[in-house]
């Protein structure tokens, strides 16, 4: 892309949305970088598609502010219009007009602006060209496939250089292979155009490959606001940690705390695991393994202090080796990693990387 | 690299009641005041006579319920129940006919859709009376069967009763709820069909499942018909009285003709007729209550006809024929052969058939003159109603908009309930008292308050016809315009407009021709010297010229053909080829 347009910063302070009863913001509040690609992350219902329809326009708060750059757009119920905010955005059923070529989709933008036509009708043909559809201008969307669809949906929001790009989900009704592809052209349309990219999700794959910057939602509120590294890495809460992948997790007693790194007794067995969080002694204490933390030893094995026997009960096929589900005597333990197949069945030692085993107190249930 | 471009957004202006104001009231302050002004005054005005009958000067009281007491009276309790059960047969009878004709001539090849494609506008153009009159100029004593030696008796007495007046409200009840359901079906994908079938579903299953999808249209079709055949007048006027059958609008009528005129008791009857619709709406919402009927997107493919056996081909066109026969046939043959042929109805006459009232028609300023009158006010009164009913429609399948589409919702369906004669009277009623006078509103006995009658009886059911439509259409659809640079305005422009423009299109028609041809309105509210064309036409059948008034009668529908065939034609010809191949079916 030969311009690069400026992102706008986004800030949202306290911002509330209820519907009826339903609070789907709760005094919320974020603040985005100008030029980063920030993935907000949850479940249905944490509030993820209110927010991006409030800094787009479509929806209004009921409390809070909304700013984009130094411009405030929402003060409450007051806002300004979505086509004043410079922004674009790519929608979960990709929202194409049926009665517009692909063309005419990707131009709409651009007609707005009042682009010069000739200078207008290039730079849509380079953006079709850009997203492997240089030869399906004059098609209607019906003609298209989900994949293609969803390219023209990409190439509409980005041929106008907005400063600010949002993705709703776009990625959720296509297939694996379609959505890896359209990831990484997500991923580098966004960031060769410079612009600020807001982008909605509930998988979390998908968000630590995009990201700059994760957010984790929970009913309305911000769980977690950080580089994917560090959500992954220290999560702040046992929510957080199950939301961005898990293994297993089994529930013990504290047994002591130092530096960061608690001991957990669990039935006869005693697990060492890092904790973001104080620990108290003689608490309940979850322990969280991320699927990385684990690995498979021989039965025959000497046991090391982070390591626990089981049996094999599943095994999955991933290309570059093969992923094991694990029957322990306190829980099972998926997604190990193992360049050989152990078969079904097989007894195992489980070992626990202290690193990847996270320690929370236990939530009563 | 090129320096980077720094947009400039506007600055959110500090909370003021000046900026409220401007928030709340836009263009839609517009809307609402034609709203309020055409069609809630009137109404509310006019009914509240109801119950205080002393607020316009029509009795003692400031609050009575009398006039209740006297609607609840075995004549008039007999009549509303009858209307009540008309209507229900009616509007089932004619959905359901209206649901297999537009599958048939949607969904496969049958030969007859052509045929019906090009008859749907004649069927909806027809008056009720008129469709009452054809039947009973076979029927009737000295009718054309018994020119040809043959009397029916038992089929006449069924024709003056509730059987034929609850088969003409079906005929008259098929085109509207066919207009509601094919356009919904135009826009219902063949994925779904697809679906059916690859899952072992049976053809019929598949109608099943698409008349599922389609429950919006269908309610919004029910709803139409019901609400029409309850208000419906022609057909009472033909064959109630003669059958002393009695419906709610002929008593409402004839409480309007016996001196002194009682107009607390016409409201109470309207009130009355008010609450069924009401009953109907209800109905309505609690079968589609907290369900999404949203089907029509960028992902929507275009369904395929099915090619139907020989057996199917014939049976299906059958039935179509046979429907056109009895629904248009019989009428028009009643109106050709009364202008026709002089004698008709004396078995004593000679019969000479020949083309002098149509020379007259053409001739005559006192003849012609009524058609061009009402071909304008047609044309004008389809522009605005169809613009009010598409602002109306798309609000009233908003989920945003509460309690104001809830209020816009009652208006217009408890209008549609209303009969044109008690809704013209409303309004003599709002724009004679003395305050419109007072604040300059001198619009009795102008065409400006013929036009705005016009105008506020076609709003319901064009609104109701279009619902459909846009309840199909997703809300992403104008989010994305709104969001990619375009204000409300254009957004209504550029993407919903173009996305229903067929049913514009057909909803424009529709109006066009209903107006063109519509009574009681006309007869109490034309201003002298501007003679409607229905006034025009009751004027030469009350000075006995039968010839002349059926010549025009047979002229206003041709003209209305040619104005539909013209539209059509021309959107066929100038409309961007993504307008027309939305709802295309491949062949």
């Amino acid at each position: 892309m030969k311009n690069k347009t400026e992102g706008h910063s986004i800030k949202v302070v306290g911002a509330t949305k209820n519907y009826g009863t339903l609070a789907a913001l709760d005094n919320f509040s974020i603040n985005v970088k100008p030029g980063k690609f920030t993935v907000l992350l949850g479940p249905s219902g944490s509030g993820k598609s209110t927010l991006i329809r409030s800094i787009a326009g479509i929806e209004k708060i009921d409390k809070g502010s909304i700013f984009l750059g130094k411009s405030e757009v929402n003060r409450g119920p007051i806002n300004i219009a979505p086509e004043k905010r410079d922004l674009a955005m790519v929608f979960q059923d990709y929202a194409l007009w049926p009665h517009l070529t692909a063309f005419e989709n990707v131009g709409y933008a651009l007609k707005r602006r009042k682009m010069d036509s000739i200078e207008g009708a290039k730079r849509i043909q380079e953006m079709l060209e850009r997203v492997g559809l240089g030869a399906k201008g004059k098609n209607y969307p019906h003609e298209l496939s989900g994949g293609e669809q969803q390219r023209v949906a990409l190439a509409r929001a980005v041929v106008a250089r907005p400063s600010l790009l949002l993705f709703d989900e776009p990625l959720s009704n296509l297939d694996a292979d379609l959505r890896e592809r359209l990831r990484v052209e997500i991923a580098t349309l966004t960031r060769e155009s410079g612009a600020t990219a807001l982008y909605i999700t509930h998988d979390q794959s998908e968000a630590f490959a995009l990201a700059d910057e994760v957010g984790v939602l929970r009913s309305g509120k911000l769980e977690q606001f950080s580089t994917p590294e560090d959500i992954y890495q220290n999560p702040t809460s046992t929510f957080v940690a199950r939301f961005t992948g898990l293994g297993g997790s089994f529930i013990g007693v504290a047994v002591g705390f130092a530096k960061g790194v608690a001991t957990v007794q669990i039935g006869k067995d005693k697990i060492t695991a890092r904790s973001t969080v104080k620990i108290v002694k003689d608490t309940a204490v979850e322990i969280l393994l991320r699927p990385t933390a684990s690995s498979l030893k021989a039965a025959t094995t000497t046991r090391t202090k982070n390591s626990l026997p089981g049996i094999v009960l599943d095994t999955a096929y991933r290309g570059r080796g093969y992923e094991h589900l694990v029957e322990t005597e306190h829980g099972q333990i998926s997604g190990i990693f193992d360049l050989r197949q152990w078969s079904r069945g097989s007894r195992c030692l489980v070992e626990i990387d202290q690193k990847s085993c996270l320690a929370f107190p236990a939530i009563p249930s | 690299m090129a320096k980077p471009e720094v947009a400039q957004l506007p600055q959110l202006r500090a909370f003021s009641f000046w900026q409220f104001l401007q928030n709340k009231f836009k263009a839609i302050t517009v809307f609402w005041f034609l709203i309020v002004f055409i069609l809630v005054l009137p109404i509310i005005l006019f009914l509240s006579v109801a119950f205080s009958p002393r607020l316009l000067d029509q009795g003692p009281q400031w609050f009575t319920l009398s006039s209740f007491k006297q609607v609840f009276e075995r004549y008039f309790l007999t009549a509303i129940v009858h209307s009540f059960f008309l209507g229900i047969i009616s509007a089932f009878f004619a959905t359901l006919i209206a649901l297999a004709v537009a599958w048939y001539v949607l969904r496969t090849n049958t030969p007859a859709r052509k045929i019906w494609n090009l008859s749907i506008f004649a069927l909806l153009l027809a008056p009720s009376y008129l469709i009452a009159l054809g039947w009973e100029r076979i029927f009737e004593r000295g009718g054309v069967l018994n020119i040809f030696g043959v009397d029916l008796p038992v089929i006449r007495n069924l024709l003056y009763g509730p059987v034929g007046i609850g088969m003409i409200l079906t005929f008259k009840g098929i085109p509207f709820a066919y207009l509601v359901i094919s356009n919904a079906m135009r826009g219902l994908g063949e994925e779904f069909e697809q679906a059916v079938r690859v899952h072992g579903g049976s053809r019929w299953d598949a109608l099943k499942t698409m008349s599922t999808l389609l429950l919006p249209a269908l309610w919004s079709g029910i709803a139409i018909v019901f609400a029409e055949s309850i208000s419906d007048f022609g057909v009472a006027s033909q064959l109630s009285s003669p059958g002393r059958f009695s419906v709610a609008t002929f008593t409402l009528y004839r409480s309007v003709e016996s001196l002194p005129v009682s107009f607390p008791l016409c409201a109470a009857i309207s009130v009355i007729l008010l609450l069924l619709v009401v009953l109907a709406l209800l109905a309505q919402a609690r079968a589609l209550r907290g369900r999404s009927f949203r089907v029509l997107s960028g992902r929507t493919r275009p369904s395929q006809r099915q090619n139907l056996t020989l057996r199917g081909k014939v049976l299906s066109s059958g039935g179509i024929y046979l429907l056109l026969f009895v629904t248009l046939g019989i009428p028009i043959f009643g109106a050709m052969s009364a202008s026709m042929i002089e004698g008709l109805g004396n078995l004593l006459s000679n019969y000479n058939i020949n083309f002098d009232n149509y020379f007259r028609v053409i001739k005559s300023p006192l003849l012609r003159n009524p058609l061009y009158f009402s071909a304008g006010a047609a044309a004008i009164t389809a522009t605005v109603a169809v613009i009010l009913a598409a602002v109306s429609s798309k609000m009233l399948v908003s989920t945003k908009s509460g309690a104001s589409k809830k209020f816009l919702d009652f208006f217009l369906l408890a209008a549609v309930g209303l009969p044109g004669i008690v809704f013209a009277i409303g309004y003599i009623f709002a724009y004679n008292l003395p305050i419109a006078q007072k604040y300059g509103f001198h619009l009795y006995g102008t065409v400006a308050l013929l036009v705005l009658a016009y105008i506020a009886t076609a709003l319901p059911s064009t609104t109701r016809s279009l619902v459909g439509n846009m309840n199909q259409l997703q809300e992403s659809l104008s989010e994305a315009c709104r969001v990619h640079g375009s204000n409300a305005i254009k957004t209504w422009t550029s993407v919903v407009l173009p996305l229903i423009a067929r049913p514009l299109l057909a909803a424009w028609c529709l109006t066009y021709c209903g107006t063109l041809l519509e009574l009681p309105v006309s007869q109490i509210l034309y201003p002298p010297g501007h003679a409607p064309l229905a006034v025009g036409i009751d004027h030469s059948l009350g000075n006995y010229d039968f010839g002349g008034g059926t010549a025009l009668e047979v002229f206003a529908i041709l003209s209305a053909l040619l104005v539909v065939g013209i539209c059509f034609a021309l959107f066929e010809f100038f409309a961007p080829t993504g307008w027309k191949q939305l709802g295309k079916v491949r062949a």
